[in-house]
């Protein structure tokens, strides 16, 4: 009986407790070109909102200011916000009727924003095309295949990142072996590399071969997803609506990593984390590792600086290259006045219009036709090849669960390699889990 | 004029006649009507908005669907959430009762007299005013393979650990920094409730030639129930809680080792956008700290009764 007296007492105490890609010709159009489109000339306030990396903030800052210039009718508030975080800020934004004209979300997110019915797709008439397969002919194959819903174009990357390896010259020299002509082709060269370039002193690890990342779950399908279209498979099928997680490719994939893992790595040792993804590499505690071209000003303004290589991700057949191509694109919020949408993509066809200040000014590689023929790509380190493996490149998986197939992949990942499970039982784990998802 | 407002009838709050308790009631009340207001629209109404959200499938975007219980039926079935009570029942008991023991022995200590007494106790406080983050962060290096605590452990010929890379070990490093934070804090409470009790007795049992422990255990001890009670239901309440250290630490991996409930709970409901089912486990997770919190007062009162 007692009890019962102090039952609201004790739900007070538990509630307050509880409580607590044409590319536009590079560099030819800055200002908006003679309008196909009758622009408005009454002032119009736009929202834009964009993850935060420091050069990215500040070109796109200048690029506001710009474009003041060219419509100063047009007055547009920024909001910043971390790149963990954007995905959640935008979904509760757009859930209250709150979300900005301009969204920045990483591609593979835009499916859900997609299905949820909050893009508005391309405004050709803007864009001085006539279809959307005029404007994707402006991009490399695939360029804007991240943003295209059922024939129509509703997101445009301003960086479309391949995964390439990184390989610190100084300590591959310092074991006997030539950046440029000992770099691994293969996943099998790299494991014949890494007892000569791994450092043990007793049970210590010195220094590592190479690492897969074990950071977020994310980064390790960045990973698990390339190789298993090297063996022939794919995680998840073209229309998203079946996963292939057991599958003997992706077995095989899983297999490789764990054996390449033993042979140069140390998953136990790692300064990783989310916000410094290439902290071990720029350590010098990893002699290669996979990153994309954005990571190039960090390793410049590392004790590295410009002593690095740039090879393409290692194959299992060369002769049949597959790579990963992952990005960030700029989508128009749907539930806009008309007049804000047209204005917004104005601004987003500004902003894109000059490719290689992109890559001069945050280092982000656009997936459009002739940003290597930019000056600025010349002079960039490496940037043919990240864009020889962004043309055999497929886009990192779309799904609206795309969050929680990740973490089936980091978590069988995790179990293999530091666990010691079997490749196959986890990966049967992660499908049950996955068709669990799926099937709803 | 007068006269005619004499004849008119008295309205019938005027007619209420309250004796002088009933009034002070009221009054009572009236001063409570603000704080109740607040706690029921920003704590009641959002937990009964929680439960009626377990009952739809709701990506906050598309207008919810209502599914009835099947959230509730889903999560029972589901391999991943089993796991995450798990991980959240082990953090909870393997954190708790060492905090409960540390922290009565720390008040017990700077209950005696001893030597910059005051300097101790501030300098045991300060991992309660730290913010989560920074202990998250700080710790983090610590368990480095190069870090403080793995240093410590080579003085003694032991090989490093690697506390957030295993998952044998991740979660015991989570639970050795919750004890850490949670052990001042409760030593403050047991501190207050020591210094209730009446020296008198501590004197009187002397006299009749008790020993220290059998002072403790016959006046100590029973003197400090309802302090003890109120520790044990907060530390419990407060650890089924632990968020910020896991996500920043480790974001509940290596292979789902430090997923606790709270920590799935926002990546269901914020990395997957499915409030209907994050929703579901806030009930089951309210459920669990009520029945827990029920059952000891039980037992508590048991011992009274």
């Amino acid at each position: 009986m007692k009890c019962l007296k102090l039952l609201p007492a004790v739900a007070i105490i538990v509630t307050m407790i509880l409580a607590f890609g044409p590319a536009p010709e590079p560099a030819k159009a800055a200002e908006p070109t003679k309008p196909t489109f009758a622009f408005p000339a009454e002032n119009i306030t736009i929202e834009v909102w964009w993850h935060e990396y420091g050069p990215f903030t500040a070109y796109v800052k200048e690029l506001i200011e710009a474009y003041k210039k060219v419509r100063p009718n047009v007055t547009i508030n920024p909001t910043i916000a971390s790149s963990t975080d954007m995905n959640q800020k935008l979904t509760v934004a757009l859930a209250a009727g709150t979300g900005p004209d301009i969204m920045d979300a990483d591609a593979s997110y835009y499916v859900a924003y997609y299905a949820k019915g909050v893009l508005e797709p391309v405004n050709l008439d803007v864009f001085g095309v006539k279809s959307y397969q005029e404007l994707a002919a402006r991009y490399v194959s695939n360029g804007l295949a991240s943003g295209t819903f059922d024939g129509k174009i509703y997101t445009l990357p301003y960086q479309g990142n391949s995964m390439s390896l990184f390989i610190n010259n100084k300590l591959f020299a310092a074991a006997g072996l030539n950046p440029r002509k000992d770099a691994p082709k293969t996943w099998k060269d790299l494991m014949v590399l890494c007892p000569k370039l791994k450092k043990v002193e007793g049970n210590r690890t010195v220094r590592k071969a190479f690492e897969f990342p074990y950071h977020s779950p994310r980064w390790q399908l960045q990973d698990l997803q390339p190789m298993t279209e090297q063996f022939g498979g794919k995680i998840l099928s073209d229309d998203g609506k079946t996963a292939h997680l057991n599958s003997p490719e992706t077995v095989k994939a899983l297999t490789l990593w764990r054996d390449v893992t033993k042979a140069c790595g140390d998953p136990k040792n790692t300064k990783n984390t989310a916000s410094n993804p290439n902290q071990d590499f720029l350590d010098g505690f990893s002699v290669m590792w996979i990153t994309g071209p954005w990571a190039t000003p960090q390793v410049q303004a590392s004790p590295i600086k410009n002593d690095f290589t740039v090879v393409g991700l290692p194959q299992v057949n060369p002769a049949k290259p597959h790579t990963m191509v992952y990005g960030w694109a700029w989508a128009v919020n749907k539930n806009k006045p008309e007049v804000q949408k047209l204005v917004a993509w104005d601004f987003v066809k500004f902003m894109l219009a000059k490719p290689d200040e992109w890559l001069a000014k945050a280092g982000f590689v656009q997936p459009a036709k002739g940003v290597g023929e930019t000056e600025v790509a010349k002079k960039f380190p490496f940037f043919n090849v990240h864009m020889k493996d962004v043309q055999t490149a497929t886009w990192y998986i779309r799904s609206e669960n795309v969050n929680e197939i990740a973490q089936a992949v980091g978590r069988a990942v995790d179990s293999v390699v530091y666990d010691r499970a079997d490749p196959k039982a986890v990966l049967d784990a992660a499908q049950a889990s996955v068709d669990r998802i799926l099937k709803k | 004029m007068n006269a005619l407002a004499s004849t008119q009838p008295r309205p019938a709050w005027k007619r209420l006649r309250l004796n002088i308790s009933a009034k002070q009631a009221l009054f009572g009340y009236a001063i409570l009507l603000p704080t109740l207001a607040i706690i029921a629209i920003f704590r009641f109404l959002p937990m009964l908005q929680a439960f009626y959200i377990s009952l739809h499938e709701y990506d906050l975007i598309r207008p919810p669907k209502f599914i009835g219980f099947d959230n509730f039926i889903d999560l029972l079935q589901d391999p991943l959430f089993l796991n995450s009570a798990r991980v959240s029942i082990m953090y909870v008991v393997f954190s708790c009762v060492p905090v409960w023991v540390l922290s009565l022995a720390l008040a017990m200590l700077f209950n005696r007299r001893i030597v910059a007494k005051n300097l101790f106790r501030s300098t045991a406080f300060m991992p309660v005013v730290m913010p989560a983050v920074v202990n998250a962060v700080v710790w983090t290096f610590m368990y480095h393979q190069d870090g403080v605590v793995n240093t410590i452990l080579g003085w003694f010929a032991l090989d490093p650990i690697p506390w957030l890379r295993s998952s044998k070990w991740a979660l015991w490093a989570i639970i050795i920094i919750g004890i850490w934070r949670a052990t001042p804090y409760y030593m403050v409470i047991f501190l207050a409730g020591l210094q209730a009790i009446p020296h008198e007795y501590y004197e009187a049992a002397q006299i009749d030639g008790a020993s220290p422990w059998r002072q403790f255990r016959h006046i100590t001890l029973p003197l400090l129930k309802p302090t003890t009670l109120l520790v044990m239901v907060m530390s419990v309440i407060v650890a089924m809680k632990v968020f910020a250290v896991p996500l920043i630490m480790t974001g509940g991996g290596p292979a789902d080792a430090t997923r606790v409930l709270p920590l799935f709970i926002y990546q269901t409901a914020f990395e997957f956008f499915k409030m209907g089912r994050a929703a579901a486990m806030s009930v089951f997770l309210f459920a669990a700290v009520m029945v827990f919190t029920l059952f000891q007062i039980r037992l508590f009162s048991r011992g009274e009764e």
